[in-house]
């Protein structure tokens, strides 16, 4: 009895294999296996949907590896070792540098011309590009729509006067002003710079000549007037953050806005998918972040940083542009970061995401509402965490504001000479 | 018969290389050879990636000892850190364990009891206590208002010291306890009631007698305690990450964010290196002022 159970089941597989044998829809004769490496394991589901789609249109696969933390570690080991993977992610900027012995050059595939001219900034080098711009993203200071009606707010607030005023408001309803992030070392920096953002202007409009100055040292944090606003914004968001400022994380600042108990915090768009995690009916918006410098430069950040290179001695040289040309040309491709990843497209005349905070951005740049690109990404790699730190231990009440700045203007140094 | 000898001697030699020789090479392949290559790049300018690093003579040294306010910072800690991670581990762990060496109902389990934080990764731990400083004692602190859970625990400097060191001598007592109590064992009984008989009090007893006799036991409690808190990094790494700002952050976190956040390849091994003989330093003194008091019962 039970070795003809046996037989029949054996039977149904093997038929079931050559079944599956014989449906294969793609007739591919050489498959090729590309080896990914990228991070943001929040999008993890959305790369291997893509994958899996990519197989089935095409029959190559793709081999992604998904890391987060120890990501620059484990890519800087492979690229040292040799073993190359096929396309790397990284970040704009100053990654160009780093990189660039890595990088093929993009500039003449007939593809990259499908993508929006303003998202290629971070990744031409002397009129090369030689990145992908993966995402477009925007920061500034999030806020629960909900939370502001019932407070009787009404008209949102720009400048640091106007935001303690709110913040007055607030607190008068019993209701916290800020879930800080100060825990984050990343969250520091990205609230910080974008105070100083319009500093571009007494550089002619050009990040680059502003960082450039930085580099050679003749431009210093501590010689800028914009870092007093800097710390002014600190202060403010660190006295309007509730009794244990120090300790909001990421995740604290996502689910105390999703359940109203805080009513702004200074994060991006993809905080999004957290915070709806917590609360999928949510309403919320961006404020334009306060600046040093006149009311109507209050504005986002927004910009492309997340970025897809292509190794340039590749053996799969063809085969990973062919993806690239189909991630950009396809109608899969055209909708998977508006449908599927909710966040912005690079692609020309893509489809508008259904996320929120990606509306807003889009609605706030319709409306040309100043806006302004991630700057701090073109300071050498490593300044991110170094002069967060710096930060935080000036929220923390362990620096005044003198020596913080000639820590930042130190260590800025350091990583500067390690960097050349 | 001298033949005799020698080949029992050969043999012994054999079966001696047999057990060690395995161990030798792993330990070579895995420990030694990092570690002497890590001597090679201290003296290096090295960012991780480029192929060849640059040899830059003494420069990192130097740096470290005349520029470099973070490490000086981060060695502060770590000694202060290591006085009081080495005095309550041990303390606490020596009390835990003539509780326990007595005749208590239910010291098994509580032998246990003690000894899991100790079993659990170092990583996982400093986020539960992260929960527990941040949320856990909001609850806390709704239910009873006691004001100490309202204090930032993380975010002040000074607190987020002593959240360490608490976190750090609860993770580590199950260890040097079990040490302890396998000490206490050793020590005979006739001696103690000898001394009962003359008349010594218990803490007479304790002192003059328990203590003289583990010495062996303190001897590698200190050592093995004092060489782990100077190395100390996982629990802080997950518990602050160093914060706020550099108020926690050890030689060895510092060393992690030279190489792997500034991309100092070079100079984070240099630092590493004098990490090496500091801790070779302070456990070779300890050791040989220990060694010497040594007593046999």
């Amino acid at each position: 009895m039970k070795r003809k159970m046996l037989a029949v089941v054996c039977l149904v597989f093997s038929a079931l294999l050559l079944f599956a044998q014989t449906s294969k829809p793609v007739v591919n004769k050489n498959p090729v296996t590309l080896k990914l490496m990228f991070f943001s394991p929040e999008l993890t589901d959305q790369y291997n949907d893509m994958a899996a789609t990519y197989k089935a249109e095409t029959g190559n696969t793709l081999d992604i590896t998904v890391l987060q933390a120890d990501y620059v570690t484990v890519l800087r080991a492979k690229l040292n070792s040799g073993d190359i993977p096929d396309v790397f992610m990284s970040s704009a900027y100053a990654d160009n540098d780093t990189y660039k012995d890595y990088c093929y050059d993009l500039t003449n595939e007939d593809f990259m011309k499908q993508l929006e001219p303003t998202s290629m900034t971070g990744v031409t080098v002397n009129g090369r590009v030689i990145g992908y711009p993966f995402l477009v993203q925007s920061h500034s200071f999030i806020y629960n729509k909900k939370v502001f009606a019932d407070a009787g707010i009404t008209v949102l607030p720009r400048t640091l006067a106007e935001y303690d005023a709110v913040c007055k408001k607030l607190k008068a309803k019993g209701i916290q002003p800020f879930a800080t992030g100060f825990k984050e070392w990343w969250v520091l920096p990205q609230t910080a710079w974008q105070v100083m953002a319009p500093i571009k202007d007494s550089f002619g409009g050009d990040y680059a000549k502003f960082v450039d100055q930085l580099n050679a040292g003749t431009v210093k944090f501590s010689t800028l007037k914009e870092m007093n606003t800097v710390f002014d914004v600190l202060d403010l968001i660190k006295n309007n953050g509730g009794p244990k400022p120090m300790e909001s994380d990421f995740n604290d600042q996502c689910s105390m806005l999703a359940s109203g108990k805080v009513a702004m915090i200074h994060q991006g768009n993809w905080a999004e998918d957290t915070i709806r995690k917590t609360n999928p009916t949510i309403d919320i918006g961006y404020l334009l972040g306060p600046v040093s410098g006149p009311a109507d430069k209050a504005g986002i950040m927004f910009d492309s940083n997340q970025t897809i290179r292509i190794a340039k001695d590749s053996k799969n040289l063809k085969a990973a542009l062919d993806w690239l040309r189909w991630l950009t040309t396809s109608d899969y491709g055209k909708n998977w970061i508006p449908g599927k990843i909710l966040q912005l497209s690079p692609i020309k005349g893509a489809k508008a995401s259904k996320a929120e905070l990606a509306q807003a951005t889009m609605d706030l740049l319709a409306k040309k509402t100043p806006n302004y690109s991630w700057y701090y990404q073109r300071f050498p790699t490593g300044t991110e965490q170094g002069l967060g730190i710096i930060l935080q231990g000036y929220c923390a009440g362990m620096t005044n504001r003198q020596d913080t700045l000639k820590a930042l203007d130190s260590s800025y140094k350091k990583i500067v000479d390690a960097s050349k | 018969m001298k033949s005799e000898n020698l080949k029992r001697h050969l043999r012994s030699t054999l079966e001696f290389a047999g057990f060690t020789v395995p161990a030798v090479i792993v330990i070579f392949a895995f420990v030694e050879l990092p570690f002497l290559m890590s001597v090679l790049y201290s003296f290096t300018k090295w960012n991780g990636l480029d192929k060849v690093p640059v040899f830059i003579g003494f420069a990192n040294y130097m740096e470290i000892f005349t520029n470099d306010p973070n490490m000086m910072q981060a060695l502060g800690f770590t000694l202060l850190f290591t006085v009081f991670m080495v005095f309550f581990t041990n303390v606490i762990a020596m009390l835990l364990a003539v509780a326990l060496d007595s005749k208590v109902r239910g010291k098994n389990v509580l032998r246990a009891a003690f000894y899991v934080p100790n079993i659990i990764s170092m990583i996982i731990i400093g986020y539960i206590w992260r929960f527990i400083f941040s949320k856990g004692f909001d609850s806390f602190y709704a239910l009873t208002k006691i004001p100490a859970f309202q204090l930032s625990w993380l975010g002040d400097a000074k607190l987020s010291f002593v959240s360490v060191v608490i976190v750090s001598v609860w993770q580590a007592i199950g260890f040097y306890m079990v040490i302890y109590i396998a000490g206490l064992q050793t020590v005979p009984k006739d001696i103690i009631e000898a001394a009962m008989i003359d008349g010594a009090r218990s803490s007479t007893r304790f002192f003059r007698i328990t203590m003289p006799l583990i010495l062996p036991s303190i001897t590698v409690c200190l050592f093995y305690s004092l060489s782990s808190a100077l190395k100390t990094f996982d629990v802080i790494f997950s518990l602050t990450f160093g914060g706020p700002g550099t108020a926690t952050t050890s030689i060895a976190l510092d060393i992690y964010k030279t190489a792997f956040s500034d991309s100092r390849f070079g100079y984070g091994s240099a630092k590493s290196v004098l990490l090496f003989f500091l801790i070779l330093l302070v456990t070779v003194f300890q050791l040989s002022l220990f060694k010497k008091r040594e007593v046999e019962a």
